[in-house]
């Protein structure tokens, strides 16, 4: 179980490198000091852990068998960055301090102006951690060799467990929420972290249409 | 027919008698005579002719930059026609070399990509982490290395601040061009908030270059890509790559400036620019607004191609981090209360020794940059007009 450790420490950077472009802007779009900086980072990493255990079920369930074709299916990559590309304009073009002329009343509009904000970093981290990055696909080939359920999800809880350390760091974006001209920069940041998705994912799935 | 005024103020020589300019523009010429030719004066008729005209441009725009006292205008004339010019020779060396001007595998393969400025954000975080540089282009050989390109913008930076953007980028000229075109503009009130988007699109590519090591922004949103190195369209990925630089010269090169008078690329969009604002910070030249001068008629917010002006820095007495030093605002000014200054020197004091202090390295590294593409675009231009052939 400890190897799950260690394979989260190892490949960390890259987990951070993955997740920075979706956290990094919306940290600062929040603009909130370190301390509450801290708790969006853990409500983020939640919804990241959730990602994870979401696949250790999966990878128990299904023997990894379709995971690994997940993994290697560019078209499900595509499909999931969408769906995040589509999470990230939410935050960065509806939300009540954005750019965009109208307002929301919607169920959405209510959810992103502040009703229920745990629920964004958290989606946000849900959806980072569906990403299928590379470290995340050697955890599950790994996680593919244990037969009882406990044992995956404890795989990669402390898989989880390893990468979280680079993340230590990330609060003290909240040193940054002393000039509100960060707060817009990054809600602009979502929206264009957005169009990169959306582009990815479109990329991903027409990937197979070569000229 | 439109009623055209000229500003009689660009027209009108300052009170410097000409002879003392001439001992004062005395150094460029002697300076430019080394930095055009670099080091070797050319011997052959056609070189002959394009190092004089090259020569003559250059330092009679200093000439007169001085002897009118209007910085922005002849700044303007030399800024467009170098990125003009480096659209020119930079097309025909990379015709010359490969033949065509697609960026194929193998020229990547082989660090045949010439460096850009542009990337320089990119590759801070891949270069401290891994210290690789990720882009393939090579360290010292060849055309537009990567060491000669971040020599000559550590220079300029420590020199200039964000005044590379208006003095020595050799991109910014195509964006000024457009916008000169329309004397009044047709959108005029841009929301604040735009003016993040720089701020907004560093952070985006330099999270997205760490994260695929690769310069994001070379790949997917350059809108020089489009006048410049392509790649051959091979995949489905280039093809939207290919279209999205199409689309991002059209509007933010062509249409917007026209539309607005403004340097919308520069001033909305480009995050070099925004990475390049900090450099403002350490450099010593800045603009003051004299509080007691202005009667503010935001003439000077108005005109900024680069939004750097607004009300709250007028008031303030200086301009916004992102001030690029073209010297608009100075020559828009009627009452004469904006000017160049030395940070530490009381606004208002000295200002014409600020302005020459400011120019002479400002015009350095431009003729250093610019003044090697006038004088090879010019050569293959005369090369064309007289044998038909570029090469």
């Amino acid at each position: 179980m400890v190897q799950g450790f260690f394979l989260g420490l190892s490949t960390g950077a890259v987990c951070l490198a993955y997740c920075a472009p979706t956290l990094v802007p919306y940290i600062l779009g929040e603009g909130k000091g370190v301390w509450q900086t801290s708790i969006i980072v853990a409500q983020f990493l939640g919804g990241r852990l959730l990602g994870y255990l979401f696949f250790a079920v999966i990878a128990w369930g299904l023997n990894c068998s379709l995971v690994n074709q997940l993994g290697s299916n560019e078209g499900a990559i595509g499909v999931i960055y969408i769906i995040l590309a589509a999470a990230l304009a939410l935050y960065g073009l509806a939300n009540k301090s954005a750019l965009c002329a109208g307002r929301s009343s919607t169920w959405s509009g209510l959810w992103l102006n502040g009703q229920r904000p745990a629920m964004i970093p958290m989606s946000l981290g849900f959806l980072t951690g569906l990403n299928l990055c590379p470290p995340f696909l050697l955890a599950l080939a790994n996680a593919s060799e244990f037969n009882q359920l406990s044992q995956s999800i404890l795989f990669f809880f402390n898989f989880f467990l390893g990468t979280t350390v680079y993340f230590i760091p990330a609060p003290l974006l909240g040193t940054f929420n002393w000039l509100p001209a960060f707060k817009v920069v990054g809600k602009l940041a979502a929206a264009i972290t957005a169009i990169y998705y959306l582009y990815t994912g479109i990329v991903m799935i027409g990937g197979g249409l070569l000229l | 027919m439109t009623n055209r005024v000229i500003n009689p103020d660009i027209l009108r020589p300052s009170a410097v008698s000409p002879l003392k300019v001439l001992l004062c523009s005395l150094p460029m010429l002697i300076l430019t005579a080394f930095l055009i030719s670099r080091g070797s004066m050319p011997v052959e008729p056609l070189k002959v002719v394009a190092f004089s005209m090259t020569y003559i441009l250059i330092n009679g725009l200093f000439f007169l930059m001085i002897y009118t006292g209007k910085v922005y205008h002849y700044r303007a004339i030399l800024f467009i026609t170098v990125a003009v010019a480096f659209i020119i020779a930079f097309g025909a060396n990379l015709l010359e070399e490969r033949g065509s001007m697609l960026l194929r595998t193998e020229n990547t393969l082989a660090g045949d990509a010439p460096f850009c400025h542009l990337v320089i954000p990119a590759i801070i975080i891949p270069a401290v982490v891994t210290k690789t540089i990720i882009f393939p282009g090579t360290i010292i050989d060849r055309f537009a290395s990567i060491s000669g390109m971040l020599v000559l913008w550590l220079g300029a930076s420590v020199a200039l601040g964000r005044g590379w953007c208006s003095w020595v980028c050799f991109y910014g000229g195509l964006d000024e061009g457009f916008s000169c075109l329309c004397r009044k503009p047709v959108i005029k009130n841009i929301a604040d908030q735009w003016r993040y988007l720089p701020w907004a699109v560093l952070l985006v590519v330099v999270l997205v270059s760490a994260l695929t090591f690769s310069p994001a922004y070379c790949e997917w949103l350059c809108p020089f890509k489009t006048v410049t190195e392509f790649s051959a369209i091979t995949s489905f990925k280039i093809l939207v790559q290919t279209i999205i630089f199409l689309l991002l010269f059209i509007s933010l090169v062509v249409v917007l400036p026209i539309l607005t008078g403004r340097r919308i690329q520069c001033g909305l969009f480009c995050p070099f620019a925004a990475f390049q604002a900090l450099t403002n910070k350490f450099n010593i030249f800045t603009i003051g607004i004299n509080r007691e001068k202005c009667v503010e008629c935001k003439r000077c917010v108005k005109g900024c191609p680069t939004f750097s002006l607004d009300t709250v820095s007028v008031k303030q007495g200086k301009p916004l981090l992102s001030c690029t030093k073209c010297g608009k605002c100075i020559d828009n000014c009627p009452k004469q209360a904006i000017s160049f200054r030395l940070k530490g020197i009381p606004v208002g004091v000295n200002t014409q020794s600020a302005k020459i202090l400011f120019l002479y390295p400002a015009f350095t590294f431009a003729a250093a940059v610019g003044g090697g593409f006038i004088y090879g675009a010019l050569i293959r231009v005369l090369k064309l007009i007289t044998t038909g052939s570029m090469f």
